[in-house]
């Protein structure tokens, strides 16, 4: 397995989970969880083209996988906080519903 | 002190009294001793007048001037031409002036706007005294116009009096009609010569010398329209109508405006024309002057209030000095002036001496007229429509009652009849027939004889209706017996003005009414001999030109003959001088004894009844009592006409004029205005709101995208990536 496309199709293929969970989700934690595995899906694309294509002594992709992932952390952290927030004030999390700011 | 010094004294204290009134007046306060302020302005300019009367030199006049306005073309100067003329001049208009506004002191007392007299006073006589001094047309054109108004504002002083307000108007209108004529011949000269400046190098007379025969008919027409100006002021036939109608003011202001000084104005500019006087325009005045003599001298008979008699009188006189003028006897003209002036002045101070003690009896008997002016209308007796306080059918035997007024107003009476020797009016009026008759005889004209004859036809009946005026007033039994009783003498301050002007008429008492004195003083300026060549002063040339100028050839050759004998022998020596002399002295005699032996018969004796007299020549006498029906020819003709022309005038002006404004305005609004509103509304407007709509509709379009779901954005953004990617790709 010493090629770049499973990678590749795997990462495309969360990217593309990501994203339709984002966009079909009448839930905020759902939609949350979709946002996660977009960020994966990134991460491990520079993982793998840090791997295959970079030279080995360069990891810059890596470290900035880690990066995504404490990033992702610290925005799980603050998303929930909105949420609990926005649960708060509205009584739901849809994010249909909550549309105040709507003109 | 040099005579510009003294010149701005004489004008500027009248002017300056005359502004503390109006400085006061516009501050809003009243000038509490106008009178003194005014009184004594006039007499520091008199000693000013009499200093400069004094030291003048008439062999060399003064002459000062300095440029005024200057124009792009021309300047107008403004100065002052002093000689024996203005020193005469100015002490005439002194004196009477000083003394009127002594005797207004009494006489104005009480008056509510007494103040305001003397301020009107002070002002006309700086006005007076500026038109006297100009050295030239437009100094004097101020002036002129000046005294004008001053004229009208003292005549309607008691503008509450319906006939004092129409008086006023009717002698500016009058006037203005002669100051037109006089502005055209102005004109004229100036188109002419390019200045208004009449002495110096460049002045109108010096250029006079220079014109040639064709011009004479030219300086003839600008002459006589420069003397319709005098015709006006000085009220010559037929502008003579305001001044009668003037005595409707106050009587110090008739003494002092319409007899001594305003109207003898149009007789100083005749004779500071005198040398712009061709033979024919002087025909035009001689012919005036006579024919105003004997008219005004003969409405003068009839008339019963005894301020209309002296109007008349006056425009008698003033018709008198003019003749002269007109007769090319300068000096003569120039001395009747002065004379009239002073006994004039006397006679109408008088006049007012005697209404005032009148008006005041009336007064004193009907207590309970209050107001001073509302004369006349609660008299005991019939008014005639004459003010009973001047009606000489109310009065008679005051000479017991007034001994002061009497005797002065007899001496002024003697004077204007011309009594031989002792009084000044025999000098003067007996100086005018002399020269007179002299241009007659040695002209052997006939425009002169008749003139003569005219001149002593009018000396009869001045010394006529003049004794007629005082046998009326002062003899005789007292006619209205309650006015009578309560008549007395004036105060002092009215009849110490009489006393004075009374020695004035006498010429042994002093210079200036002194004939020899006056003829040494004032010398006749010399006329140029226009079209001439300048050496050539032959007789031949002259008469050639005079008969072109239509007179006759040997009226013209003797003219230019006593030119020469003039400067040769000077006139006294002059045989048909002498002869002229001769006749007219006895003439004189003749003409006293038959005017006050024919008034004498009529009114003191009583043998003729002045009634069956007038009953049997009814005619003449309704002609005379009618004034010749000059207003009712003013009125039926000019007024009329003027009235009916600008009601015409009126209604073109409403219809037509106002019409093509109207019609204009209407296509303007109904055109213009609705075509241009058309394509505002429309277009303009149009343009704004459909860019409003425009925006809106497209907004309102947009504004769906907008659905404020998140996930419908993202989607958007999702596919807005994917047609990136697609075009990109195909790049």
């Amino acid at each position: 397995m010493n090629d770049l496309t499973p990678y590749l199709v795997i990462s495309t293929t969360l990217f593309c989970l990501g994203i339709f969970a984002v966009l079909t989700r009448r839930n905020a934690i759902s939609i949350l969880m979709g946002i996660e595995l977009i960020l994966n899906a990134c991460n491990l694309n520079f993982a793998a083209f840090s791997r295959f294509v970079t030279p080995p002594d360069d990891i810059s992709g890596q470290i900035i996988s880690i990066f995504g992932i404490v990033l992702a952390a610290a925005e799980a952290a603050v998303f929930l906080a909105i949420i609990l927030a926005i649960y708060r004030e509205f009584s739901t999390i849809s994010p249909d519903e909550t549309d105040t700011l709507k003109g | 002190m040099s005579v510009v010094v003294l010149f701005s004294i004489i004008l500027l204290c009248p002017l300056a009294a005359f502004s503390v009134f109006s400085l006061l007046s516009l501050a809003g306060r009243n000038s509490p001793r106008q009178d003194l302020i005014s009184t004594a302005a006039m007499l520091i300019a008199f000693v000013c007048s009499l200093l400069l009367f004094v030291t003048a030199n008439p062999e060399n006049p003064d002459h000062q001037t300095l440029t005024w306005l200057p124009l792009e073309s021309v300047d107008f100067s403004m100065g002052f031409y002093f000689d024996s003329v203005t020193a005469v001049m100015l002490l005439v208009v002194t004196i009477v002036s000083s003394l009127v506004h002594i005797f207004s002191i009494g006489y104005m007392h009480g008056d509510p706007r007494y103040p305001r007299f003397f301020a009107f006073l002070s002002l006309f006589s700086f006005s007076m005294l500026f038109l006297v001094v100009s050295d030239n047309l437009l100094g004097i054109y101020i002036g002129w116009e000046l005294v004008g108004l001053c004229s009208y504002l003292l005549i309607g002083f008691w503008f509450e009096k319906k006939s004092a307000a129409d008086a006023c108007k009717k002698a500016f209108l009058t006037t203005r009609v002669g100051d037109v004529g006089m502005f055209i011949g102005m004109m004229m000269l100036f188109a002419k010569f390019q200045t208004l400046a009449l002495y110096g190098e460049d002045g109108i007379f010096a250029a006079v010398s220079d014109l040639g025969a064709g011009d004479l008919t030219w300086l003839s027409i600008a002459g006589v329209l420069i003397f319709c100006g005098a015709v006006g002021k000085s009220a010559q036939v037929p502008l003579h109508t305001w001044l009668p109608d003037a005595m409707e003011g106050p009587t110090p202001v008739s003494a002092l405006i319409h007899a001594a000084t305003m109207v003898a104005a149009g007789v100083y500019l005749a004779a500071r024309m005198f040398p712009l006087l061709t033979p024919d325009s002087s025909l035009v005045i001689a012919y005036i002057g006579g024919i105003t003599a004997l008219i005004a001298a003969t409405i003068a008979i009839v008339r019963f209030d005894i301020k209309r008699v002296l109007a008349y009188s006056t425009i008698s006189q003033l018709g008198y000095m003019m003749l002269a003028i007109g007769a090319g006897s300068y000096v003569a003209g120039l001395f009747h002036l002065t004379t009239h002036a002073f006994f004039k002045a006397l006679l109408f101070l008088g006049s007012g001496s005697v209404i005032h003690a009148f008006h005041a009896s009336h007064q004193a008997h009907s207590h309970h007229d209050e107001n001073g002016h509302s004369r006349g209308s609660e008299a005991p007796f019939a008014s005639f429509g004459i003010d009973p306080a001047q009606d000489m059918r109310h009065m008679g035997g005051l000479r017991r009652k007034m001994p002061l007024t009497f005797v002065t107003m007899l001496i002024a009476t003697l004077s204007i009849s011309g009594v031989p020797f002792l009084f000044s009016g025999f000098w003067s009026k007996d100086a005018i027939l002399v020269e007179v008759l002299y241009r007659a005889m040695s002209w052997h004209s006939v425009h002169h004889y008749i003139l003569f004859c005219t001149a002593a036809l009018a000396a009869v009946i001045t010394a006529f209706y003049m004794f007629r005026l005082i046998f009326m007033t002062f003899f005789g039994e007292p006619r209205n017996r309650e006015m009578y009783d309560h008549v007395h003498e004036s105060p002092k301050v009215m009849t110490v003005p009489l006393i004075i002007l009374a020695v004035l008429s006498f010429p042994i008492f002093n210079t200036i009414v002194n004939k020899g004195f006056f003829e040494n003083y004032v010398k006749t300026p010399e006329q140029p001999h226009v079209g001439s060549p300048k050496h050539a002063h032959d007789s031949q040339s002259q008469g050639v030109l005079y008969a072109q100028a239509g007179l006759s050839v040997a009226y013209a050759a003797e003219d230019a003959h006593q030119h020469h004998d003039d400067h040769a022998a000077g006139e006294h020596h002059n045989p048909i001088h002498d002869k002229a002399h001769n006749i007219v002295i006895p003439l004189s005699f003749v003409i006293v004894i038959l005017g006050i032996g024919l008034s004498a018969l009529f009114y003191y004796w009583k043998k003729i009844s002045a009634e069956a007299v007038a009953a049997k020549f009814r005619p003449i006498y309704n002609l005379f009592w009618n004034k010749y029906y000059f207003d009712e020819f003013y009125n039926g003709a000019i007024v009329a006409f003027t009235v009916a022309s600008s009601r015409l005038f009126g209604l073109f002006d409403l219809r037509v004029i106002d019409g093509i404004v109207n019609g204009i305005g209407f296509t303007v609004r109904e055109l213009f205005s609705r075509l241009i509103g058309w394509v505002d509304n429309t277009f303009v407007d149009g343009l704004v709101n459909w860019v409003a709509q425009i925006t809106l509709s497209v907004g309102g379009r947009i504004r769906r995208v907008q659905t404020g779901m998140i996930q419908n954005y993202l989607l958007i953004i999702l596919g807005g990536l994917v047609l990136l990617i697609l075009i990109f790709r195909s790049l």
